[in-house]
């Protein structure tokens, strides 16, 4: 590596963010002669791309004629779609924001990011990891002036995308394995997470199918939603309010909302529109919200007694009997099984004291907020989930662009992003963004790979940090992000790829497949017998089950779970959550009891576990990885900036350099495992600046 | 050692500036906090300076243990006389039965809570579990309600496998989690010793420097503070209060995770932790319930008993509450299994020391332990006594961030007939 010209690089000051709002519609296109073009992007005809020109003109060329990195590009453009509008939507989203800074006194946005801190900061927020110190200097080397949008679309379709989304929705939508005692196995439902987000299913989509489920987990995973909060269905309901609504209605489940207009009967009505769903067919059922009923309106008349009565008879096995431990289980799981029966209600509660309603009464189906939803011909479920996603419902979109536009710039247009009112959306600081986005949300179709690409194209998070941590009472204007402490899992897998490479982003742990074989039972059709083979899988596994059974290998029926102990894998492949204790947890990864929980705060734990533990020694000491890798550079000063490029992704400054050199020089390798310690253990390697 | 107490109680300026560090940083799982004696409120009289929590995870079984009967309900147990006349143990309990003189039973307690997660959680925070907000568990209360007591050490500890966070209150405040008593503080042991982690350390603070110079946020700043405590930490003796491999008397309290858990309890209150909680787990019989209670009940009688003992010895036992809670009972219908299952309608907890009223029996069952005759208390009671004796203010609204109001125990109410 040419040091000198590598300086070069770094020290062009963001030439490429100037040139990317310039030229928003082109991208320089590269011939394996080395001729270049700037033209805009059409789509792949065949084995040709089609481009449009400056001067207006279309044109074909064939793939083959473009170097590897452009024919890549394309593809990717090809899956995302046009990048016009991204382009355009930055550009309107700067110019709205400069405006309003201006007329709040400030002159412009922070300065432009350098190079170095633009390669670490969007691999960490789009990918959630440090880059290498391999995709560190290939960005940093790189001369194209287009290298920044290329960065991001690399990233946008890269495994680790969905990992890193896949982290704050399990966060969002408190994605637990654990069945909480209900007997409910949630492993299916968040691989289905995992699968949305790595297809990258549109958000509204998403949430569709969620809300709409039927079926137990093995069947259809999405019921997991529904299923989630067994036992406390206002809870439940609660949340929905928060994550979707961005509103929290849970006070007025007990009395009249204190500082909103809704009343307890509000809550009620809405809740309603859960009221008819039916969790259970199993025995230990039930619901607070509606009553229980054991069979499922869908289901031969008695399937679920009939079955045990079945077992009972030809198995001579009982769930209640001795060592029938697991037929209990494997029955209350199966049990849990989501349905419409429009037999059940929702009552107001016996104690009901608010307005809008009387105690024991039944409460029918209504919104708080927006036009009413349509009820003819549909389940309620299936009716509040259009009316949620509907382009007149005045929050949803709203909800998700703000929480998308928190994640890049570390605060909200308006927050909480659980609980505002709409005064705070129309007292937010940058009232007309927080309009434009909510209306680019609903352009993309709540493509949020799509969304995400617009913010991170833009100027101002394309700026540095502000410098002062501004205070949550006063307004922020956005001009750049804000210092953000990284997640758990950004610090987990950020130490994963320091220990492992790259490679790490692709390696799979648990998928939920057993539970998902093994549930997998279509009550209308199948018969005993075959329910009874679910069943032995179920037993004959158990204790790879209960233990860390993650992967399934399959043949015909036969479903076994293959055990993987191996704990270098990312965070969104491990346990979920991590257990208590454990790296992740330490650093506030959220226990998933409630929504959006993740903690950014120090403690003495975190600091004793950078310090001291295991993970430590293994990314520093000297025989790890990153210390190995340092081998092939050459002198104390290369391998300085190797320690810095690895840990930190930017150069020494020439004191630091010196400090490094001087370390190697007095003690040697031991010298360069002080070096890296010591940036690991540097409050800096824990923040995206 | 006490430099920031120090510092603190000394010159004004800089005491200002501590508190100010204080209320705006977010301590983590405080092993070192500022002493703010601004918040250390006096504690009406009440004698517990310290709880020790011990909680039997899976619902103890009532019969065989605090509330014995006569009678076909007891299985394979047999009933014990106590020094207690009154007072009557299963036959496993013959350690306690001696020392009854310190104890009151509750042979009422009662809970609609029959699920393991929902019941240990009212248990431990007194109130029920939902999906909205997590409650904090007694550590956390007790360090908002009386104020942050230690300076190195942290306020509350959880030993064994349980939650340990501080619910909707300032993170800060959560218990110290012990997984292994004898293991000591997780990542104390330093990768590299002496001279070499002086210069590790000394380098990682130059190198940091310039970085919280740049951005003045409290985030950073609150982990150059981190470093120096865990710094501090590992320079300290108190970090010797979590090392239980030197004390004496290890062998009366029993080599389990319980009586070492207990062990290690008594160490921290003495050395200024002022709510321990040991989760003990194994108590879940469905399955014979004979064999189950013949190995775990001895652990537990010698635990505790040891326990009890030990703090007498030291003079500690007046000022340190010792509880025993569970989630709930177990059946009096022994099943086909020869084991008892759930059983939340009737269960007992036992409370000593403390200011305990020592030799009591506290509500009563039916002949067969199936129904509460008398005298019922709920979690949320028992919480609330547990204050009670904390002198925890049970009237004092603490706002969640959310600005939900919450007061300690939910308005249990507490049995102040059981203090002396």
């Amino acid at each position: 590596m040419n040091i000198t010209q590598f300086i070069r690089t770094l020290l062009i000051p963001a030439l490429c963010v100037s040139f990317a709002v310039s030229s928003a519609h082109a991208r320089t296109w590269t011939s394996t002669e080395g001729k270049t073009m700037q033209a805009l992007f059409l789509g792949i005809e065949g084995n040709n791309y089609k481009f449009k020109l400056a001067n207006g003109n279309e044109i074909v060329v064939p793939k083959d004629r473009f170097i590897k990195a452009d024919q890549e590009a394309a593809e990717r453009l090809n899956e995302i779609g046009d990048d016009t509008y991204t382009k355009a939507s930055a550009r309107k989203i700067d110019t709205l924001l400069a405006q309003n800074l201006k007329e709040n006194g400030f002159t412009s946005f922070n300065d432009p990011l350098p190079d170095d801190l633009f390669v670490r900061r969007v691999y960490l927020d789009i990918i959630g990891r440090i880059p290498t110190r391999e995709e560190f200097l290939r960005f940093a080397e790189s001369a194209r002036p287009d290298k920044r949008e290329a960065l991001i679309d690399e990233l946008l379709t890269s495994p680790g995308y969905a990992s890193n989304m896949f982290n704050y929705f399990a966060d969002m939508y408190r994605l637990h394995a654990s069945d909480f005692n209900n007997g409910v196995r949630m492993e299916p439902y968040i691989q289905w997470w995992k699968e949305q987000l790595e297809n990258n299913v549109h958000y509204n989509d998403i949430i569709t199918t969620m809300m709409t489920a039927k079926g137990n987990v093995g069947q259809n995973p999405a019921s997991g939603f529904i299923l989630r909060d067994t036992g406390m269905e206002f809870d439940a309901f609660a949340n929905f309010g928060q994550v979707m609504l961005g509103i929290d209605i849970s006070c007025a489940q007990c009395h009249d909302h204190p500082f909103d207009e809704w009343t307890q009967g509000d809550f009620y009505d809405m809740a309603a529109f859960f009221g008819n769903t039916q969790r259970s067919i199993g025995y230990g059922g039930g619901s607070m919200m509606s009553g229980s009923a054991r069979e499922m309106p869908n289901s031969p008349e008695g399937w679920y007694t009939n079955f045990m009565k079945w077992a009972e008879d030809e198995k001579g096995i009982r769930p209640r009997d001795q060592n029938s431990n697991q037929f209990r289980f494997f029955m209350r799981a199966l049990g849990w099984n989501v349905a419409d029966n429009e037999k059940l209600e929702t009552y107001l509660p016996h104690d009901f004291r608010g307005s809008g309603g009387k105690p024991n009464e039944v409460a029918d189906p209504g919104v708080i907020l927006g036009p009413a939803a349509k009820t003819g011909g549909k389940t309620r479920r299936e009716a509040l989930a259009e009316w949620l996603v509907s382009p007149d419902n005045p929050r949803f979109a709203l909800v998700i662009a703000n929480r998308m536009w928190s994640r890049a710039f570390g605060r909200p247009l308006v927050g909480p992003v659980t609980d505002f009112s709409d005064d705070m959306i129309r007292g937010a600081s940058q009232p007309e963004v927080l309009k434009f986005v909510t209306s680019e949300m609903k352009r993309v179709d709540y493509d949020l790979r799509e969304f995400m690409r617009i913010l991170y194209n833009t100027r101002a998070y394309q700026s540095i940090s502000t410098a002062e941590e501004p205070a949550w009472a006063d307004a922020y204007y956005f001009q750049g992000p804000i210092l953000r402490r990284m997640r758990a899992e950004q610090a987990w897998d950020s130490m994963m790829v320091l220990a492992n490479g790259p490679e790490i982003d692709e390696k799979k742990g648990r998928d939920g497949s057993f539970y998902k074989a093994v549930l997998n039972i279509d009550f209308n059709s199948v018969d005993n017998e075959e329910v009874w083979k679910h069943y032995e899988m179920w037993n004959s596994n158990r204790g790879d089950r209960m233990g860390a059974a993650m992967v399934t290998e399959s043949s015909g029926s036969d479903y076994t779970p293959v055990v993987m102990n191996d704990t270098d894998l990312r965070a969104s492949e491990l346990a979920q959550p991590a257990p208590a204790a454990s790296m992740l947890d330490t650093f506030g990864q959220s226990d998933r009891r409630i929504t959006d929980d993740h903690n950014y705060d120090g403690s003495v734990p975190q600091v004793l576990a950078l310090m001291n533990g295991p993970v430590t020694e293994r990314l520093t000491g000297l025989s790890s990885k990153v210390i190995d890798d340092l081998e092939e550079l050459d002198g104390p000063d290369d391998k300085v900036r190797g320690v810095f490029f690895t840990l930190l992704n930017r150069f020494p400054s020439s004191d630091e350099l010196q400090l490094g050199v001087s370390m190697i020089e007095d003690h040697g390798d031991e010298g360069i495992s002080d070096l890296a310690w010591a940036l690991m253990n540097s409050p800096e390697f824990l923040f995206i600046q | 050692m006490n430099h920031i107490a120090e510092l603190a109680g000394k010159d004004p300026l800089s005491r200002r500036y501590f508190m100010e560090m204080s209320a705006k940083m977010t301590l983590g799982v405080g092993l070192s906090v500022p002493f703010l004696p601004k918040n250390f409120k006096a504690q009406d009289g009440a004698k517990a300076q310290n709880l020790i929590y011990i909680y039997l995870s899976g619902g103890m079984t009532h019969l065989d243990t605090f509330d014995a009967k006569k009678g076909g309900v007891m299985g394979d147990t047999e009933l014990i006389d106590t020094k207690v006349d009154n007072m009557k143990f299963g036959m496993h309990m013959e350690k306690l039965a001696k020392q009854a003189d310190k104890l009151a039973v509750i042979n009422s307690m009662t809970s609609t809570q029959g699920a393991h997660e929902q019941g240990q959680y009212i248990m431990r925070t007194g109130y029920e579990k939902r999906a909205t907000i997590v409650h904090p568990t007694i550590g956390p209360w007790a360090e908002t309600l009386l104020g942050k007591r230690g300076d190195i050490l942290p306020d509350s500890v959880v030993i064994g496998q349980g939650t340990s966070n501080a619910g909707f209150m300032d993170p800060s405040k959560s218990p110290l989690p012990i997984a292994d008593p004898s293991g000591g503080v997780p990542n104390t042991q330093l990768i590299v010793e002496g001279e070499r982690f002086d210069r590790r350390m000394e380098m990682a603070q130059k190198l940091g420097q310039k970085f919280t110079e740049k951005f003045k946020y409290m985030g950073p700043e609150s982990y150059v503070e981190y470093y120096n405590q865990a710094n501090r930490l590992l320079k300290s003796d108190e970090l010797s209060a979590f090392d239980i491999s030197g004390e004496s008397n290890s062998g009366d309290y029993g080599s389990g995770r319980l009586g070492q858990g207990c062990l290690l309890a008594r160490k921290l209150v003495e050395n200024g932790v002022r709510v321990v909680e040991v989760i003990s787990g194994g108590w879940d019989m469905h399955v014979d319930v004979s064999g189950s209670t013949a190995s775990k009940l001895p652990e537990l009688d010698t635990a505790v008993s040891a326990l009890l003992k030990d703090l007498e010895d030291r003079g500690l036992l007046d000022s340190t509450l010792v509880a025993i809670g569970t989630e709930f009972g177990r059946t009096p219908d022994i099943n086909m299994n020869a084991g008892r299952d759930h059983y939340p309608a009737a269960y007992s907890c036992v409370l000593a020391g403390g200011g305990i009223k020592g030799g009591t029996v506290h509500g009563e069952t039916d002949g067969s332990g199936k129904k509460v005759k008398s005298d019922p208390m709920k979690p949320e009671d028992f919480l609330a006594t547990i204050g009670h004796g904390m002198g925890l203010n049970l009237e004092e609204t603490v706002y969640s961030p959310t600005q939900r109001p919450f007061t300690f125990a939910d308005k249990g109410v507490p049995a102040t007939k059981l203090f002396g």
